[in-house]
């Protein structure tokens, strides 16, 4: 049998798994307005999609990925029972080097009211997906967003800096950089180009003067222009700045989150340390650690060899919309790059998209070409 | 089919000191009239046609191999060619065309000084507004790269096709990114660059294409071109120096004012008087050295050509299209 014609017969496997699984088939169409990917992905992502434009000027894209329209149909439908949705298709990404045309499968649950539970399903279908293509063992990499945002929560941050630390997390290249950047006491001092006298009058307890304050400086200097933020906007911003901005993160915060991102090892281990951590810091942390712990009895019950993940709390996946589990498999040897599946919870999704405010959402992709790839090595 | 074509802005200051450049360099352009007015020659190279296009289609056209070599900007060639290193060689730059490619906000935003402030305030901005940030300009990739690396996620590109600079009064974005000379334009709309803000300097270069058609009659027709505008290049800002020092102190003069000032002796030391080659700034300082070195008198005349036996414009493009293919 040709190369093709195993290829096909994996894909017959993984559609019969979804079958068994009870996902329901989602084909979305191949044209999708572009807007709601540029929206949720960014410019990174609009530099790689195929982008057309109809006689109105509305602009078009060949579908880059499947979870963004399954969703939109998914809201189309008004429907909120739970259901599980099952795709295989191709999507279109500009890539040098490889077919810009590929075939991507994936797995949508959404309205499942029971989150552990239903991330434990969808690791273990997507191990059985993994074994459907002949990939016996791969690494199984696994973080949960919310771990983090629990922490922020839990150390009662001023929210310029919650704000700054929660995004950085997601954009993880810069964020050891950043801790860094936020704790040097200097560079507070030399980018605090304000006079003292004014920064203390903006750091009293009377924030609406301050606010009052800035709004008449921007009256007086009869600046009109405000480039879609309100007065009351940039004033806001301009007294949190001089404020708490204007100060370094305390050093025992620092330690906290570096002892935090400095936990990793398989999932118990990982809940061991956390609890540590938060009986010596008297952070209150219990909720998210009680939800890994459910999580991984789930998985434990569903045969997943829990011993065998590597769990880590700075994983993130550098997608905004992640809310909680995020994993991925990979080659085992690496003789296959990238990761072979990659998904999540993403519970503030939907409600993005349009659809209805409480409605989550847990999902990931089969990266089919690597997949192959991995199962013939 | 001529072996060898430029292309040659066709508009604007650019085409106007594109065209002083060619001349300076003893390369005088014959443009045609009538229907071939966007073709054209250069006196007494038979083998060498002159395209005119706008700036931007420059860099689409060396991109694709089309032409040889292109007059543009340096930012045209980073916006409009994906991968440019291993599609053009930036040969050398011309010295005319000097402009920024910057981030602009309203002025307004006195909360925003940097980069840093911008990822802030797009991120509230997007959650407050349930919108990203918009953006509007022409040079779509070098945005989308610049804000990558300063960690800017939260922001749409609006695209512009003329007068950016009042997109944000208009209300069709909220800040820019443009060119800018002096940032006079900016600020009368009420604009101010971020501190960090400068994605891409950029000026006029010389740029071949790696892709073009190579053969041996565009090459022999390039390098007669390059010798005349490294020559030009060579002597662009620099002058030379003649002064009688005693023959006995010429060596250690000569190693002195290379030291000190940088200058060069073309011809050796031998001959009376010593000949100085030295950037024009640095004349005063070595017309004093010259003088406390005994010489009576100190000449200075610009320079207007500087051939060498080896031209390394033309060496570095050899290099470059040997790599490449």
């Amino acid at each position: 049998m040709g190369e093709n014609g195993r290829n096909r017969e994996r894909e017959q496997a993984l559609l019969a798994l979804f079958e068994r699984a009870g996902c329901v088939r989602a084909e979305p169409a191949v044209l999708q307005p572009a807007e709601p990917f540029i929206d949720l992905s960014g410019e990174d992502l609009r530099r790689r999609m195929f982008i057309t434009t109809d006689h109105a000027g509305r602009e078009y894209c060949l579908r880059p990925e499947f979870t963004i329209p399954v969703c939109r149909d998914h809201i189309a439908k008004k429907s909120n029972a739970p259901i599980t949705y099952g795709y295989l298709g191709t999507v279109f990404r500009q890539r040098s080097g490889a077919p810009s045309e590929f075939l991507q499968a994936g797995i949508e649950m959404l309205g499942r009211p029971d989150h552990t539970a239903a991330d434990a399903e969808l690791v273990a279908l997507s191990l059985e997906a993994a074994a459907a293509y002949g990939i016996a063992s791969p690494e199984i990499v696994m973080g949960d967003v919310g771990l983090f945002s629990a922490l922020l929560e839990a150390m009662h941050l001023p929210k310029t800096w919650k704000r700054r630390l929660s995004k950085d997390f997601n954009r993880a290249r810069s964020f050891a950089d950043d801790l860094e950047k936020l704790a040097d006491e200097e560079a507070h001092q030399a980018g605090a180009s304000l006079p003292a006298g004014l920064v203390a009058a903006l750091k009293s307890d009377n924030a609406d003067q301050a606010r009052a304050f800035v709004k008449d400086v921007l009256t007086i200097a009869g600046i009109s222009n405000l480039g879609g933020r309100s007065t009351a906007e940039i004033a806001e911003r301009f007294v949190e700045q001089a404020g708490d901005g204007a100060t370094p993160l305390p050093k025992e915060t620092v330690a906290t989150i570096r002892r935090f991102l400095a936990l990793s090892g398989d999932p118990d281990q990982v809940a061991a340390g956390l609890r540590a951590l938060a009986a010596e810091t008297g952070l209150a942390l219990e909720p998210a650690i009680a939800r890994l712990e459910e999580r991984i009895g789930f998985l434990a019950a569903r045969g997943v060899d829990v011993a065998e993940i590597r769990f880590s709390t700075g994983f993130g996946r550098g997608l905004d919309y992640y809310t909680g589990l995020v994993f991925e498999l990979r080659d085992r040897g690496r003789r296959v790059e990238g990761q072979l599946v990659a998904g999540g919870r993403y519970d503030g999704l939907l409600a993005m998209l349009g659809g209805s405010k409480d409605e989550p959402a847990v999902g990931c992709a089969f990266w089919l070409e690597r997949m192959n790839q991995a199962g013939d090595a | 089919m001529a072996a060898l074509i430029i292309a040659m802005p066709s508009k604007g200051r650019l085409q106007e000191n594109a065209a002083a450049f060619f001349a300076r360099a003893g390369l005088a352009l014959v443009q045609a009239r009538g229907a071939r007015e966007y073709r054209g020659t250069i006196a007494g190279l038979p083998e060498v046609e002159i395209a005119y296009l706008s700036a931007s289609e420059i860099a689409r056209e060396l991109a694709a191999g089309n032409v040889h070599f292109g007059i543009t900007g340096a930012d045209l060639v980073h916006e409009a060619i994906p991968d440019a290193e291993s599609r053009v060689a930036l040969l050398s730059p011309l010295g005319f065309g000097h402009t920024s490619v910057v981030v602009a906000v309203p002025q307004a935003w006195i909360d925003v000084r940097t980069m840093r402030d911008l990822d802030d305030v797009a991120t509230q901005f997007r959650a407050r507004h349930g919108q990203r940030l918009r953006v509007a300009t022409k040079y779509i990739a070098l945005t989308t790269g610049f804000f990558s690396k300063k960690g800017v996620g939260d922001y749409r590109i609006v695209e512009s096709l003329g007068a950016t600079e009042g997109a944000p009064a208009a209300g069709t974005a909220e800040l820019i990114v443009d060119i800018t000379t002096t940032g006079a334009t900016l600020r009368a709309n009420g604009l101010k660059v971020l501190e960090d803000g400068e994605i891409l300097r950029s000026e006029a270069y010389l740029v071949a294409s790696l892709g073009a058609a190579w053969d041996e009659k565009a090459r022999e027709a390039a390098a007669s071109v390059l010798d005349r505008i490294s020559a030009e290049a060579r002597a662009r800002g620099l002058r030379e120096v003649r002064a009688a020092v005693p023959a006995a102190d010429a060596v250690s003069v000569a190693a002195e004012a290379a030291r000190l000032h940088g200058a060069a002796a073309p011809f050796g030391t031998d001959a009376s008087p010593l000949t100085l080659h030295v950037a024009a700034g640095a004349v005063p300082a070595l017309a004093g050295m010259l003088r406390r070195a005994g010489a009576p008198i100190v000449t200075v005349t610009e320079l207007h050509d500087v051939f060498v036996a080896e031209d390394a414009l033309l060496a570095s493009l050899l290099a470059r299209l040997n790599r490449a293919g």
